[in-house]
């Protein structure tokens, strides 16, 4: 059977497996390790490559199972997973580039290699098996895999908290994705992807079953505590108690596992109209929660983990108001951005000495935004023509291009200042052109590479999908204004506002409280001398 | 004083001038933090200097539970690899004081060492803040004390109040003073109460309005015995130390412009409040007795200058003594050995003369030059070349002090184009200033809270390119920021314009008096007043590193954190100067109408040296630049290769193209090793140490006494690059010592904050000093702790005389932060300054 030939695939996790696992006894083991783990993502990359290839010419290609009774062992290859793939082969190759150098020298730059070679196996297993059942398995050995990279440098006390922070998160999620999937098997009979997919695209067509809705939103749940969603985000602002390649690995890769559930299961998810709407709405509050608090912080890598937190969060509307095609693109996208801005986060101080401000005064032209709603609308216009989408035809794709025009007003806006200069100004609108031209094409483009890929995206369903759509549109509108309105006087008093933002309203706080507690317990639990331990933990409930 | 706890709770409450002391005294012991745009060294033992080396060490270790010397293993292995020997213990036993309890042979020093380490014993007279003994009650967990809360809660206030452009949305009470700007924030602020601080807001609302009240009424409060305040509000600035030292910079800052600051003191008010909110939530008993056993311990009196307490400490300072005796011991010998008589001839006139920064990373290059011709010599001289300037790059309209930070820029030089129209520098000026406008428009599409989703989606994509360019060291992660906005064959022409004009409404450049002026002392302190070559290069330095937060830390020290390059070309253009010249003439110094000087720079990072304004050099000197660029170029392979073995290379035909590729890696956190190993300081004409391979730890500076009649330059030359050596000699040492506190710790963690500075991880203090990548390998430390040893070719009443009148040179000899020799006339090392001015002699070494 020429489908066999999908099975070598399997090389890609499957080098970084034997690069994670050979026994290196040598003197100089961190080289030769380097070595390895370059090769194996030499390999995983060029396997992933040539799948893409594959599924380019051949389609989707789902191999014969190894199990019985819909559960076991296969691959399967779709554009969706042939992307995924070769986007982590892609960034887990360069990490391991990076890290040669950047962490040679570190008495465990060995052990790191083994640790990045199994996360990233650990994924593309989870992203090419063709089966529930393996995916959760990738999915607990991943969080695994994870908790050990956060202990890289284990005597770091916000290391131990952050890593005991996510451990419980991610129990919480990997316990909504078991029931996930044990009620899809009660429903289907089978945890095979083809027959999956099938089944559900039946029963979307014909009844809504209780079973499958809660199905939906367990998935849904996994997903999102995955993804560092509000108000669960806490551990992602603390990974940078390990070395800056990890967090290029968790932040483009790792943390994409839950938008991954739930574009592999779309057509599952769709069934639900719940479902939707709270990745909808989640993701919304996330996106704005995020981007509003990664104004007022500080340091670079806590600004990139709420940049993070704030794109995960769009990523999950997208994928609640079932604009998949973007939502897939907005994985690979921010994948490679965010690898690159955290392994580049130490040219920080070469970026601000270029970054001196030119003008007089700083102060923004009064009537800036006015003039750059109409540059806009004249942009949007002639986008429009090309993208074409209505409110009720794609709510997805309106909804974006409605954040689109506020992006694009906030860059012009971006360009007039006190003394408005027809060099600035002229060049601002046709970086706003090109930033549109680009956008649109793209967003075309992947409708077209993931045409068979995803169930077909349903138009407007509901009121309550109007009502996201026009909150989310709003909401995103006045954060935008606010944002141009930051430097006037009267934003300037807002002390309690902004002791609020900063401090991300203090939900990480809180939960740092609590899982301190239960870091204390153990200890106790450990070490019966601590009475004290006790009266201050006491001192803390009252 | 009575020490019993009675009299001491009922000290008086300490009055206003006693308080406004201790407070100066603890913030005086603060060090200042250079920020990253413009890291320089500087010596984390400041604010000690007036204290001998091992009360420091007594008070550290008392104080702050602080080492500052290596641990026991490194000195025991030492001893096994005969780096140190018998007589260097010998040495260091003779000059140990009666009172230390310590062996005093070398047996049983031997045997001491392979004895099991004494646990240190408590100090008596510890001075423990509140947060020490929550630390302490908890366990040493700081997370249950809420101390590491207080910590991360101080600094992150601190980056949104000293923001340095990081946030969009900044801090709004920052127009504020810290202390008044921090109460307006924490009344709105809920985070310590949400992690269970009960009525933060409410009792910084009772705190005085004033912080040095607030200071006094917390001291009051607290009970701390009045001997103790001062020591009490230091340990309290530790806590937060890296912050208190960026505090101290600004203080430092306004006071060389004659102004008063006190954010430092603000911030320590601050900081005791912090204290006083967690004292205020314990009023258990184990609390209670606890605070109270601790402030009867703080009154007791300490005895740091008797050290008799801890024979651990003794033994590891005898030890240490014994580790720089033994250095000393290897580079007198070489220096009395190999040092070469100067020739009373009159010299033959050179082709080229060289003059290099004294940085020790110019030793391995010169020597290196040296060994490529005969025709040429060398000398060493501070890298700013004796030129205090501002340099304005064009389209800017201020510019960063390019001097030693002792000292403020006394000129204002701005960047301009060789040989253009005022009207086509102005379009270069103004399209700078354009294109950075419409970056910053993009910039700030990029970050914004919405318009950054719809900036990842479309550009996104791009960045694989990035990743995979700058992993292959195609590109530089950012653009440079020395030539950012600038067209290509604008910035080959880019040049220091020296004279007069104006800029943003400030006067520039130089007239031509002070270009004579600035020309003859320059010129003196070089020692360089005669028998000029025909091509004098003056060669500043700088790195080429990327991704670097700390790359300014490896540029010249002496041009304040910034490359060399516009102090070069501006010494050289004055000095080229035909009026100058004449100028000069009239007072005594004729330098030859074929002399043509030229300014360059230096790359430590790859140990090429770029020829700046080749375009103005007169034909007649063609064939010897000709030569002159031969020389470089083998001297900078030479180099290369000498640096290689240290930088892990293989010296082979593709060496050079390594190095190269390691200066455009942005994962390369070890691109070269700075002034790691530097060691001495040596202040003597060039021809006492040619033949010497110096091994690039030694400072060079030329200095020939017979040309300096009244002294000034040795004065010079012992107050200003002395010091500053030190400075870079002890942050070295500190950073290899106890990186935890003097260093910044593990660059992989490293987290720029508030664009001035790093944290390590995501939360916590600021740190200073240099990572630990600078200072070690990854298998052994490859910089090796020792002071300064600093050798001086000047007859010894000379240097007595400035040791006498210079209080802040005084004390770091005399307390042993310095070591000093004097070099006789015959290059011998004769001599040792002991203290107070007496000096003994050096007896010669043979070695057996």
């Amino acid at each position: 059977m020429i489908t066999d030939l999908v099975w070598l695939a399997f090389l890609a996790p499957l080098s970084f497996a034997v690069a994670a696992t050979v026994p290196i006894r040598q003197k100089n083991s961190a080289a030769l390790r380097a070595a390895l783990a370059t090769c194996a993502a030499a390999i995983a990359l060029l396997t992933s490559v040539g799948a893409a290839c594959w599924v380019g010419i051949a389609g989707r290609t789902h191999t014969g199972l190894i199990g019985a009774r819909g559960i076991g062992f296969d691959l399967y290859l779709d554009a969706l997973s042939a992307a995924m793939a070769c986007l982590v082969a892609f960034v887990g190759l360069n990490i391991i580039l990076f890290s040669r150098n950047y962490l040679q020298g570190d008495p465990s730059q060995s052990r790191f290699f083994q640790l990045l070679c199994a996360a990233l196996a650990c994924v593309l297993v989870l992203i090419i098996c063709g089966n529930l059942f393996v995916l959760a398995l990738a999915w607990i050995v991943t969080s695994l895999v994870l908790d050990k990279l956060l202990l890289f440098y284990p005597e770091r006390r916000a290391a131990r908290l952050a890593a005991r922070k996510n451990a419980m998160i991610g129990r919480l999620s990997d316990v909504a994705l078991i029931l996930g999937i044990v009620l899809i098997y009660r429903s289907f009979g089978t945890l095979d992807y083809t027959r999956i997919f099938s089944a559900s695209e039946m029963a979307l067509a014909t009844h809504n079953s209780a079973t499958l809705n809660a199905a939906a939103i367990a998935l849904v749940l996994a997903a999102l505590l995955k993804s560092a969603q509000f108000p669960l985000h806490g551990w992602l602002l603390e990974v940078m108690e390990t070395p800056t390649p990890v967090s290029a690995l968790l932040h483009a890769g790792i943390i994409n596992a839950g938008a991954f559930l739930v574009l592999r299961m779309s057509s599952v998810v769709s069934i639900s109209d719940i479902a939707l709407d709270t990745l909808a709405v989640i993701g919304a509050i996330t996106g704005l929660f995020g981007s509003i608090v990664m104004l007022t912080q500080t340091s670079i890598k806590v600004r990139l983990a709420y940049s993070t937190i704030a794109q995960m969060g769009f990523l999950m509307l997208e994928c609640g108001l079932a604009a998949f095609p973007a939502a897939v693109l907005h994985i690979v996208a921010h994948s490679l951005y965010k690898a690159h801005a955290f392994l580049s986060s130490g040219s920080v101080i070469d970026l601000a000495r270029a970054s001196w401000i030119p003008s007089p005064s700083e102060k923004p032209h009064p009537a800036r935004i006015l003039i750059s709603i109409v540059a806009v609308l004249a942009v949007t216009f002639v986008m429009s023509r090309i993208a074409g989408a209505s409110l009720l035809d794609k709510p997805g794709v309106f909804a974006l291009s409605a954040i689109v025009l506020l992006g694009l007003i906030d860059l012009v806006a971006n360009g007039i200042d006190e003394r408005p200069n027809a060099y600035v100004l002229t060049r601002v609108i046709v970086l706003a052109f090109l930033t549109a031209g680009v956008f649109f094409a793209l967003q075309i483009g992947m409708e077209h590479l993931m045409i068979h890929t995803f169930p077909f995206a349903p138009p407007l369903r509901s009121i309550a999908d109007a009502v996201i759509v026009i909150f989310v549109v709003l909401t995103f509108g006045s954060i935008t204004f606010f944002q141009a309105s930051l430097s006037t006087s009267a934003v300037k008093r807002w002390t309690n506002l902004y002791a609020i933002v900063a401090n991300g309203f203090y939900v990480n706080t809180l939960l740092n409280r609590m899982v301190m507690r239960t870091l204390i317990r153990r200890a106790t639990a450990n070490d019966n001398t601590l009475t004290i331990l006790e009266v201050d933990d006491m001192a803390a409930v009252r | 004083m009575n020490t019993s706890p009675a009299t001491c709770n009922s000290d008086p409450v300490p009055n206003r001038a006693a308080l406004d002391r201790a407070i100066s005294e603890a913030c005086q012991r603060i060090a200042p933090l250079w920020p990253l745009k413009h890291f320089v060294a500087v010596n984390p033992f400041l604010g000690f200097a007036d204290r001998s080396f091992h009360s420091t060490c007594a008070v550290m270790h008392r104080v702050a539970r602080v080492e500052m010397l290596m641990p026991r293993e490194f000195y025991t292995r030492c001893l096994a690899t005969g780096e140190i020997k018998d007589r260097d213990i010998e040495g260091a036993l003779l000059k140990t004081p009666a009172n230390w309890r310590v062996p005093r042979t070398i047996a049983e020093i031997r045997a001491a060492i392979e004895c099991p380490q004494t646990q240190p014993e408590q100090h008596a007279a510890h001075v423990a803040t509140v947060a020490e003994i929550l630390d302490a009650l908890a366990g040493g967990d700081r997370n249950t004390s809420r101390v590491a809360f207080m910590v991360d809660e101080i600094s992150k206030w601190c980056a949104a109040y000293f923001d340095d452009g990081a946030s969009a949305w900044q801090l709004p009470s920052r127009d504020f003073a810290p202390y008044a700007a921090w109460r307006a924030s924490m009344m709105h602020d809920r985070n310590p109460e949400v992690m269970g601080i009960r009525r933060f807001r409410a009792i910084v609302a009772t705190l005085p309005v004033d912080p040095t009240e607030t200071i006094r009424a917390i001291i009051e409060r607290l009970r701390v015995p009045q001997r103790a305040v001062s020591e009490y509000l230091y340990q309290a600035l530790l806590d937060i130390s890296g912050w208190a030292s960026y505090a101290r910079y600004l203080v430092w800052n306004s006071e060389l412009y004659g102004k008063s600051d006190t954010t430092l003191l603000e911030l320590l008010a601050i900081r005791v409040a912090w204290g006083y909110a967690l004292f205020l939530q314990r009023d258990d008993h184990a609390f209670i007795s606890a605070w109270e056993a601790a402030m009867r311990d703080a009154a007791s009196i300490p005895l740091d200058e008797r050290l008799g307490d801890d024979p651990e400490l003794c033994l590891r300072l005898v030890l240490q003594d014994a580790y720089e005796r033994a250095y000393q011991r290897r580079i007198i010998e070489r220096l009395s050995l190999e040092s070469v008589q100067p020739s009373s001839a009159v010299p033959t006139r050179k082709t080229l003369q060289a003059a290099f920064c004294i940085d020790v990373r110019s030793e391995v290059y010169r020597r290196a030059l040296e060994r490529t011709s005969a025709d040429l010599s060398t000398l060493g001289f501070a890298g700013f070349f004796g030129y205090p300037i501002e340099y304005v790059p064009i389209g800017h309209i201020r510019g960063g002090a390019q001097c030693p930070v002792l000292l403020t820029p006394k000129f204002t030089v701005r960047e301009a184009l060789q040989g253009e129209s005022k009207a086509k520098e102005d379009a270069v000026f103004y399209l700078r200033r354009l294109r950075r406008r419409v970056a910053k428009a993009w910039k700030s599409f990029k970050v914004s809270a919405i318009s950054s989703f719809i900036y990842v989606e479309t550009f996104g994509v791009s960045y694989a390119s990035n990743l995979l360019s700058d992993n292959l060291r195609l590109t530089r992660t950012v653009s440079d920021p020395n030539t950012d906005g600038l067209d290509p064959s604008t910035i080959k022409r880019l040049e220091p314009q020296i004279d007069p004009g104006e800029l943003g409404g400030r006067p520039t450049g130089f007239t031509a008096e002070q270009k004579l002026i600035m020309a003859e002392n320059a010129l003196r302190a070089m020692s360089m007043t005669g028998n000029f070559a025909r091509v004098v290069m003056m060669v500043g330095h700088g790195s080429t590193t990327v991704n670097n937060p700390h790359a300014t830390g490896l540029d010249c020290g002496a041009c304040g954190g910034h490359t060399g390059e516009a102090n070069a070309r501006v010494a050289a253009m004055i000095l080229n100067n035909a009026e100058v010249r004449s100028g000069l003439r009239t007072r005594g110094i004729d330098i030859p109408d074929d002399t043509w000087f030229i300014g360059c720079l230096h790359d430590t990072t790859t140990d090429e040296v770029t020829i700046f304004d080749r375009g103005e050099v007169p034909a007649s000197h063609e064939e010897d630049l000709a030569a002159v660029r031969a020389w470089l170029q083998r001297a900078g392979s030479i180099a290369r290769a000498e640096r290689a073995t240290r930088l892990g290379l293989a010296v082979d035909n593709s060496l050079d193209n390594k190095i190269r590729a390691r200066s455009r890696d942005w994962s390369q956190v070890r691109p070269e090793w700075g002034l790691a190993g530097n060691a001495a300081f040596i202040a003597a004409p060039r021809e006492r140490t040619r033949k010497i391979d110096l091994g690039g730890r030694v400072f060079l500076h030329e200095y020939d006494w017979s040309k300096d009649s009244d002294f000034s330059v040795l004065e010079l030359i012992m107050t200003a690059p002395m010091v500053v050596a030190s400075w870079i000699n002890l942050q070295y040492y500190g950073s290899t010592v106890n990186n935890r506190v003097f260093g910044s710790g593990n660059k992989a963690l490293h987290n720029v904050t508030g664009v001035l500075g790093v944290i390590e991880g995501n939360a916590g203090d600021l740190r200073t000093g240099l990572p630990w990548q600078a200072v070690h390998d990854g298998t052994d430390f490859v910089h090796e702790p020792l002071r300064l040893s600093v050798f001086i070719s000047a007859p010894i009443a000379a240097m007595n005389e400035v040791i006498a009148k210079h209080e802040g040179v005084r004390n770091l000899l005399d307390n042993r932060w310095i070591h000093l020799f004097a070099m006789d006339d015959r290059g011998q090392i004769s001599y040792q300054y002991d203290r107070t001015l007496n000096w003994i002699e050096v007896k010669q070494i043979s070695d057996a």
